[in-house]
């Protein structure tokens, strides 16, 4: 439902003429930035205009004036002049804030679809005075973060971001703003970094054990493996196992996650049959959730240390182990 | 603990709060004496109480708690003022809402809200006193809501205040040149609508009536009147004693006042004067008082000059402005210590000037009477009258005191016979009663005598304490005279001028105990100085001097026009300033990177797009790759570029950047790819 309620308001902007100028307006001034991963704010990219207490502010000054003016008080023009004086200065503080920082991004780590992440820009400045109160979000996320940046150092700020599709994204528009000092103008600069970022699939939350391995003559897999969740390699460990059956690297990653499972290797199986995860395997129909699932088998596979492969509709990642492994799945998932 | 390390340890947000409180008490203080005591403390109340909150860390009051705090606020506005518009009302209404608004003060909005209400009140402090005092409390005011302002827009961590403040006051700077620029410049203008009724009230003056009492307030009152600057040397001027600064002239006795008589009726009779000797020039800087009556000394024919200033002699010499005098106002003048006025023989306006109600203090009438009857005056004619009674002030056990308690309803009277004790108005006003009781025609002046002279600078202080009262008589063949029985009874009111001073509060005798007065007065005389100059160069800043500082610049009939002229040709020299500036600001970005960009640039005409952040040498590779031997050149300078940059070099890379520059210019760039 809330899909149609989207869509019809989508609909309606398109047809309203101000939505679709104001769009095309917004397109053509992103083409216009260019992309690039470290960016020198200047006086040409950093925009100013009042903020609502801007207005309030100039208000305030038209009545003082007009107070002092109706009561000839001379004192009363002195204040009005010095506060107009002062919001004047105030208006090249805050521009100053941005202008002559640079922003770089540093390249970002690929996360699963839905996880929060962030992305995280290096703010560096050549002032000698410290900036303060420097806002950075993707633009329109409304998700700010906020820091200041020492004179002649640099600050790193991570700003949220939460694609929610798998795939290769471009990074968004990022944009830094500052009210800073008086919060009477509101300075900003939009960025469009030239960085991609890969975004794997979101993992199937308890997904179903992993289906059981080949064997490597091409005979049927042993199902009884399947069902007790024993897999190709390794099962449970079981009092009277001998000790170099023991899968040690497991057990600690057990130990750190408190489940105490010990898993043995199994010696009879492990060469008889190999694991390869297939959309064609899941049981599901839904190409995302196939996805969803051996991204989730992945996960499930490199845990348990396991040897395995995946095959998809137009690419092959063959059979292995380890990190390695695990980033060539995850990005062929994210690709596919 | 101490109360320092309290403060260092409090969370940020009560810190905030705290000096926030600080600043809003530091606006609110010079208001307490004029707001009503109830509201005075019902604010103090509620700064203390978010005082305490903000150190206790509870949380504030309930909206409805607020509100009904409110609409109590605003009742008790409208029930001591019956309305809250007006200049009091307002000024009571808009502290008590800047206290309650404290009682919310969390986000960035209300720290917005307060920093608003906080201006409004700062310049409501103006309405009651526009000392240097006042002025360095508000400068003090202002950098703290500015500082207060800005800390509320560091949202990082715990940053100092003194890191605000330095903000605020860089701002300050900043500004200040805007703000002389502006004063300076922008057109003064009459108050656009009619003042509030209230305007200054609570101000002591002179005022077109006098009843026995009025001038007492006045002698208490230390506040300037005016202040004079004689040309010429001191030797020139007249004794302190012959200083008569002319006044309402009051002739008009009902038996309890004495009125001025009503000001159109005047005009168009003449005042026949005739001066003799030599003139004094003089130029007086008037306070407000809200009177038309302009306070020259006797008696100037000309009368005051100044630009826009209209103003006419009254019949009875005194100089009046058609409209009353709402802001400081200069004037220069030309005076004649010797002087003749008034109607030789004998008028009808002349037998106004001697009526007296029928029963009006008969004692003194018979002592008119008495005196008249005694062949000595009847011989001597007026002046023998005069001089007997003057001889019968000074003989008869009269005394000058400020303190001669509450007259009945026949001052002269009990002036004469009960009491025999009064100052200048008691005495002023029993004497011309005494006159008129043996038919001469006399009358009241009222206005200032003497005043101080400020060593420092020269200038004549005149102070609300220097209001006096003297009278006139009418002689046959010699028109109206001075008569001052104040001198009579105390010569030493007028003259030497050890003026009876009000009793001194403790705190006066403590400073002449302390630091010798000798010493207190020299320093009053350097604080005089200094308020005049203030007086002079900023409350007196008048549409007048405006024009006059125009006049100075070159202008030759200058008006509003040519200052709006000013003020935007200023605008736009400071606009085409700032152009300059973020201009050679450009410049001073990166040559080194210029000059890659520029290059980058050339090869993109050339046909050959490269992206902005590749570095020099990935370009000349892109060169080679993509004109072979005829990009070869190029390449090179890339590489020489990129040596400049990142190779170690101890010298200024400067020369052989130009040095590459001018390489670049006359490089040949490839036109076709290989």
């Amino acid at each position: 439902m809330t899909e149609t309620v989207f869509r019809r308001r989508s609909v309606a902007s398109a047809l309203n003429p101000a939505g679709m100028v104001q769009r095309r307006f917004r397109a053509w001034w992103m083409a216009r930035l260019p992309r690039t991963d470290t960016t020198l704010l200047t006086q040409r990219n950093v925009y100013i205009l009042p903020t609502g207490a801007g207005w309030m502010l100039a208000l305030t000054l038209l009545v003082l004036l007009v107070a002092s003016i109706n009561f000839q008080l001379n004192l009363g023009y002195l204040l009005t002049f010095l506060l107009a004086g002062s919001a004047v200065a105030g208006m090249h503080v805050c521009h100053a804030t941005l202008r002559g920082l640079s922003l770089h991004l540093k390249t970002p780590t690929p996360h699963f679809a839905g996880d929060s992440a962030a992305l995280e820009v290096q703010l560096t400045s050549e002032r000698r005075s410290p900036r303060m109160a420097i806002a950075l979000a993707v633009q329109g996320s409304g998700q700010w973060s906020w820091t200041d940046v020492p004179a002649q150092g640099a600050a790193v700020v991570q700003v949220a971001f939460a694609p929610a599709r798998r795939g290769l994204h471009d990074v968004p528009v990022l944009t830094a703003e500052t009210r800073f000092p008086l919060g009477t103008f509101r300075v900003w600069a939009l960025w469009r970094p030239a960085a991609q970022v890969l975004v794997y699939p979101a993992p199937e939350p308890h997904a179903p054990a992993l289906p059981p391995g080949e064997s490597l003559g091409g005979d049927a897999p042993t199902t009884q493996s399947a069902g007790s969740g024993e897999f190709d390699g390794v099962r449970a460990y079981r009092r009277g196992d001998p000790q170099k059956l023991v899968v040690w690297k497991k057990a600690a990653q057990a130990l750190a996650t408190g489940t105490d499972a010990l898993v043995s290797r199994d010696t009879q199986q492990s060469q008889r049959s190999e694991l390869w995860l297939e959309p064609g395997r899941t049981g599901l129909v839904d190409p995302e959730a196939r996805i969803a699932r051996l991204t989730a088998w992945v996960l499930q596979a490199d845990r348990l240390g396991l040897r395995y492969g995946l095959r998809l509709a137009d690419s092959v990642v063959p059979q292995g182990s380890g990190a390695a492994q695990r980033l060539r799945c995850l990005e062929a998932l994210a690709l596919c | 603990m101490n109360l320092r390390a309290t403060l260092s340890h409090l969370p940020r947000e009560a810190r905030d709060t705290l000096f926030l409180l600080g600043v809003i008490a530091c606006v609110l203080l010079p208001l307490f004496p004029h707001l009503p005591l109830w509201a005075g403390l019902f604010a103090g109340l509620l700064l203390l109480w978010r005082t305490g909150l903000a150190l206790l860390s509870r949380p504030l009051p309930s909206r409805w708690l607020l509100f009904a705090l409110l609409v109590l606020a605003v009742a008790a506005t409208l029930g001591q003022f019956r309305t809250i518009l007006g200049r009091e009302a307002g000024v009571t209404l808009i502290a008590l809402l800047l206290a309650l608004k404290t009682l919310e003060a969390r986000a960035r909005r209300d720290a917005m809200v307060i920093f608003f209400l906080g201006f409004f009140t700062m310049l409501s402090n103006f309405f009651f006193s526009q000392s240097m005092f006042t002025a360095a409390a508000m400068l003090v005011a202002l950098l703290g809501l500015l500082t207060a302002l800005v800390n509320a827009h560091m949202p990082v961590g715990r940053p100092p205040l003194a890191v605000a403040l330095r903000t605020a006051a860089r701002m300050a700077l900043f500004g200040t040149p805007v703000m002389v620029a502006l004063f300076v410049f922008f057109p003064r203008m009459a108050p656009l609508w009619g003042l509030p009724g209230d305007q200054l009230s609570g101000r002591s003056g002179l005022s077109g009536s006098m009843q026995v009492g009025n001038i007492a307030q006045m002698a208490l009152d230390d506040t300037v009147a005016f202040r004079v600057r004689f040309d010429g040397t001191d030797s020139a001027l007249p004794p302190q004693s012959a200083m008569y600064f002319r006044g309402p002239v009051l002739s008009d006795f009902d038996g309890r006042e004495w009125q001025a008589l009503p000001i159109r009726d005047t005009p168009n009779t003449p005042a026949l004067l005739e001066v003799q000797g030599p003139g004094i020039g003089y130029e007086t800087t008037l306070e407000p008082n809200q009177k038309p009556w302009l306070l020259l000394l006797d008696a100037s024919p000309e009368g005051p000059k100044a630009s826009g200033l209209q103003a006419f002699m009254a019949r009875d010499l005194e100089w009046l402005s058609i409209r009353p005098v709402s802001e400081v106002l200069r004037y220069r003048a030309t005076s004649y210590p010797q002087f003749r006025h008034g109607p030789l023989t004998e008028t009808r306006t002349l037998r106004f000037s001697s009526a007296l109600p029928a029963d009006s203090n008969p004692r003194t009438q018979a002592l008119a009477a008495q005196m008249r009857a005694d062949p000595a005056v009847s011989a001597g004619g007026t002046q023998a009258l005069v001089d007997a009674a003057l001889k019968r002030l000074r003989t008869g056990g009269y005394e000058y005191t400020l303190e001669p308690g509450v007259y009945g309803e026949h001052t002269a009277d009990e002036f004469w016979f009960d009491r025999k004790a009064g100052f200048c108005e008691h005495i002023a006003s029993s004497f011309v009663i005494l006159m008129r009781a043996a038919g001469v025609p006399a009358r009241v002046v009222t206005g200032y005598q003497g005043g101080e002279r400020n060593p420092v600078d020269g200038y004549w202080t005149v102070r609300q304490s220097d209001a006096h009262a003297w009278t006139e008589v009418w002689i046959e063949g010699r028109g109206w005279l001075r008569v001052d029985p104040t001198g009579a009874v105390s010569p030493g009111r007028i003259g030497q001028f050890t003026r009876l001073r009000a009793p001194r509060g403790a705190f006066g005798n403590a400073v002449d105990r302390v630091i010798s007065p000798g010493l207190a007065q020299q320093l009053r005389a350097v604080w005089e100085a200094a308020n005049n100059r203030w007086n002079q160069w900023v409350l007196n800043y008048t549409q007048t001097r405006q024009l006059d500082m125009l006049k100075a610049l070159g202008f030759d009939a200058p008006d509003w026009q040519d200052l709006v002229n000013l003020l935007a040709g200023l605008v736009a020299a400071a606009a085409l300033g700032g152009a300059a500036w973020s201009a050679w600001e450009r410049l001073q970005h990166d040559p080194w990177l210029r000059l890659l960009t520029l290059a980058r640039k050339r090869l993109a005409q050339a046909g050959l797009a490269l992206p902005a952040h590749l570095p020099p040498r990935a370009m000349a590779e892109a060169v080679r790759a993509h004109f072979g031997a005829a990009g070869e050149p190029l390449a090179q300078w890339l590489l020489e570029l990129e040596a400049l940059r990142y190779a170690a070099h101890g010298s200024n890379p400067a020369p052989r950047l130009k040095q590459l520059r001018r390489q670049f210019a006359t490089l040949a760039l490839p036109t076709h790819s290989a």
